[in-house]
């Protein structure tokens, strides 16, 4: 199924519905919802220990604007259209025979160039710089489409299905015909460096294990079989995610929204599963208290709601010096303000163009916080002590290349179709 | 399926493809000797020393670097101060090394951000950071095994990221920066058999070490002797079988004295024998005059033209001092073979120092 929204278009959802034939209900008539498009999570399912369950396939379409300057209002009524039409074919989510799941969620959001379309200037509460490197080691590529739609699903087909009636591909989706279409109006973006305009991927116990035939990662299938990602741990805990209050633009015309940073970082995980111990992996994707006292068994399901790194988020300076690694989780914690983390993590493992790879996608009240947090990431200060490197025993820089970059305005869900930037 | 992978399972591999492999396994296992027995926690010439083989050198932004191959090795990173083995693997062809340096002064850079793509007709065959190393042999490096897929033309890229020490001197604003450098690299399997290598079944597990390679238009990263480092030699301290160099020199420029302090105090760790400095750890020092206590800090890695690779801090040492050195974390540098006994236990070092 992976396979299928990996590779797109009519023959892969005919496959896919074979495969995955879900027996979906309709959306509602009337699909008034939150004001926030990014209020997913009561949608989502929780587990055990009351971690929100990411819908477990996801597509990000990255599109420009067909017509020259600025949308019209005809077409801004035909997108706002055509999105009510995809929230009437699917619900949000419902309770299936193998229980709760995600039918459709989606977002839109606009980059600082399609800003620029328009004379007037964003209201200084947005917080939308162009992309920049946020690391001295490395050199990604900016994203500058003018549009991202993320789709999410727990079923393949219905992102297929989704991304062609948007684009004018099908006129109806799950046997609801749809009002409108933004063919013309908006089609693959044309990226620098041939960016991928259609970034793909999953997250979940077993995909990344089903997916592991790919560049990045060893021979020898080391992916857990019941790891939600690449890395073999879990991640999305409850006390390392920040509510979608917290990530909620609070004032201005933007109020309600929210920005979202989506950056392609492959993953080179030789090294990780057939170098590095045990230890070691704890210990750079935590913090060295955690893989000192084993506090970790398996995917680290065992740690509940919260990876526990509070306790040694503190220690990032003398684990560095006296430990020689401080671990991702623990340098992310340090930033947290008044106790909360900045980002809401929505980020999926990918397969695209064959290599192991991370589609991470963060949403944050400003980009300044997803700066914040990333900076926290480098280690900057955790290098200078000696004894940890710029990448190496810095978390899991060792691991990761970022090779691109992007920044988006997730408008408040009654500007989410073609906003200017003083509504 | 990898090509890699295909070729694991057999299904189609011919018979002269076999033999190929088979002597190819023979070859490694015969070039990777037992370890020593009892060895000693030191430095030590280890089973054998073997040549390598040099791809191409090239400029990568502020950086010239080397590409360089020899056999795969088996080598130990360090958790925390604890040796974790690394293997051979069945499908590793080769251990592929950079050395990066100062093109101008010709001082080997101990960058810690250094990774390789190798491809051959544009599929990504390798694609990794590779380990901080220090060999007897081959000196300061950054390397790993990795499989190739065969003989062929390979296009092998070098990034070299910045240098996380402080940068001083005529070093100062430069290393800041990500360079990169393409070689092409044309691989043969009979190259890498005829690669040198001799046992030292005489020496081996003595305390020593072997000396290091030279090749040529290629540096050493060898430090001076304590009497020719710049500024006065102050003394010099030994534990886990390193060697810690205590000097006074003039500050160098980029470093701000946040007090009195009119001079610089460095200490050059080095490993025994072949000087290598000693990167990826953490030093702190107390200084005291009688009663009094100067300083008691950590002091920062700093990357010097004169100096090379050091740790210091802006202050005013004299004779007659007491010094005590403390290393807070161990070298976190992978070791081949000979060095991964070493510089992981070390006892707090007290001297008075004496120009």
């Amino acid at each position: 199924m992976k396979a299928a929204v990996a590779i797109g278009g009519t023959g892969a959802l005919s496959a896919c519905l074979n495969r995955e034939s879900p027996d979906l209900p309709q959306g509602p008539d009337d699909p008034a919802t939150s004001p926030r498009q990014h209020a997913w999570n009561d949608a989502l399912a929780r587990d055990e220990h009351g971690n929100h369950v990411p819908p477990r396939h996801h597509v990000v379409r990255l599109l420009d604007y067909q017509g020259e300057g600025t949308p019209s209002a005809d077409e801004r009524e035909t997108l706002e259209t055509a999105l009510r039409s995809l929230e009437r074919a699917y619900p949000r989510s419902h309770e299936g025979e193998d229980g709760h799941a995600v039918g459709l969620l989606f977002t839109v959001g606009y980059t600082p160039a399609y800003f620029e379309r328009f004379d007037a200037d964003l209201p200084e509460s947005v917080d939308l710089p162009d992309p920049e490197p946020l690391a001295p080691f490395e050199n990604p590529t900016a994203d500058t489409p003018d549009v991202a739609v993320h789709f999410a699903s727990d079923y393949g087909s219905v992102l297929l299905a989704a991304e062609e009636g948007l684009l004018g591909e099908r006129e109806a989706v799950n046997g609801v015909e749809l009002d409108a279409d933004v063919s013309g109006i908006l089609a693959d973006s044309d990226l620098d460096d041939d960016g991928r305009t259609r970034r793909t991927g999953f997250i979940g116990d077993g995909l990344p294990a089903e997916n592991q035939d790919v560049q990045g990662i060893p021979d020898s299938e080391p992916v857990p079989e019941d790891s939600p990602l690449y890395m073999g741990f879990e991640s999305g805990f409850e006390g390392s995610q920040a509510s979608e209050d917290r990530v909620t633009i609070g004032d201005g015309p933007f109020a309600g929204g929210t920005t979202q940073h989506l950056s392609a970082i492959e993953l080179s995980l030789g090294q990780w599963y057939e170098q590095d111990s045990r230890f070691h992996r704890e210990a750079a994707m935590f913090c060295p208290a955690h893989a000192e006292n084993g506090r970790i068994d398996g995917t680290g399901e065992n740690l509940g709601a919260t990876n526990g790194v509070s306790a040694c988020a503190d220690d990032v300076e003398s684990d560095a010096r006296e430990k020689g690694i401080v671990g991702h989780a623990q340098k992310v914690a340090s930033v947290r303000r008044d106790g909360q983390p900045r980002i809401l993590r929505r980020d999926f493992d990918s397969t695209d163009g064959g290599r192991a790879s991370v589609h991470f996608l963060a949403l944050q009240s400003g980009i300044g916080e997803f700066v914040a947090t990333r900076e926290a990431m480098n280690g900057t200060d955790a290098a200078s002590e000696g004894a940890v490197g710029q990448r190496t025993n810095n978390g899991i820089l060792q691991y990761m290349s970022v090779e691109r970059r992007g920044n988006y305005l997730l408008p408040p869900r009654e500007l989410r179709a073609f906003p200017r930037p003083q509504p | 399926m990898h090509r890699r992978k295909f070729l694991a399972a057999g299904a189609a591999v011919t018979a002269a493809g076999l033999a190929g492999c088979r002597s190819m396994f023979q070859t490694r296992s015969a070039r990777s000797p037992p370890l020593v027995e009892d060895r000693p926690n030191a430095v030590y010439v280890p089973t054998h020393v073997e040549g390598m083989e040099m791809v191409g050198m090239g400029g990568a932004g502020d950086y010239q670097v080397a590409l360089t191959y020899s056999f795969p090795h088996r080598f130990w990173t360090v958790d925390v101060d604890q040796r974790n083995k690394i293997e051979i693997q069945g499908s590793d062809t080769m251990h592929l090394m950079t050395t990066v340096w100062d093109p101008e002064t010709g001082t080997v850079v101990p960058n810690n951000s250094v990774s390789m793509t190798v491809e051959r007709d544009g599929e990504t065959v390798v694609d990794r950071p590779l380990w901080p190393m220090l060999s007897q042999n081959m000196s300061v490096h950054a390397g790993d095994n990795v499989a190739l897929d065969g003989d062929g033309t390979y296009e092998a890229t070098v990034e070299v990221g910045p240098v996380s020490a402080r940068t001083t001197g005529a070093f100062q604003g430069r290393f800041a920066e990500v360079g990169s450098a393409t070689f092409t690299m044309d691989f043969q399997r009979s190259t890498l058999e005829d690669i040198s290598f001799e046992r030292l079944q005489d020496r081996q597990g003595e305390l020593g070490a072997v000396e290091a390679m030279e090749m040529e238009m290629m540096p050493v990263a060898q430090l001076p002797e304590p009497a020719d480092m710049p500024g006065t030699h102050l003394g010099t301290a030994e534990s886990g079988d390193a060697q810690f160099v205590v000097l006074r020199t003039d500050l160098p420029e980029g470093i701000e004295s946040d007090g009195d302090a009119q001079s610089y105090f460095a200490i050059s760790p080095r490993t025994p024998y072949n000087r290598y400095p000693l990167a990826l750890m953490a030093l702190s020092a107390r200084l005291t005059r009688g009663p009094d206590e100067l300083f008691a800090t950590s002091l920062q890695p700093t990357f010097d033209p004169d100096l090379g690779y050091h740790y210091g801090v802006a202050a005013d040492p004299q004779d007659g001092d007491d010094l005590r050195i403390v290393v807070d974390g161990v070298p976190q540098l992978a070791r081949h073979e000979g060095y991964e006994m070493a510089f992981l236990d070390f006892e707090d070092m007290d001297l008075t120092l004496s120009a």
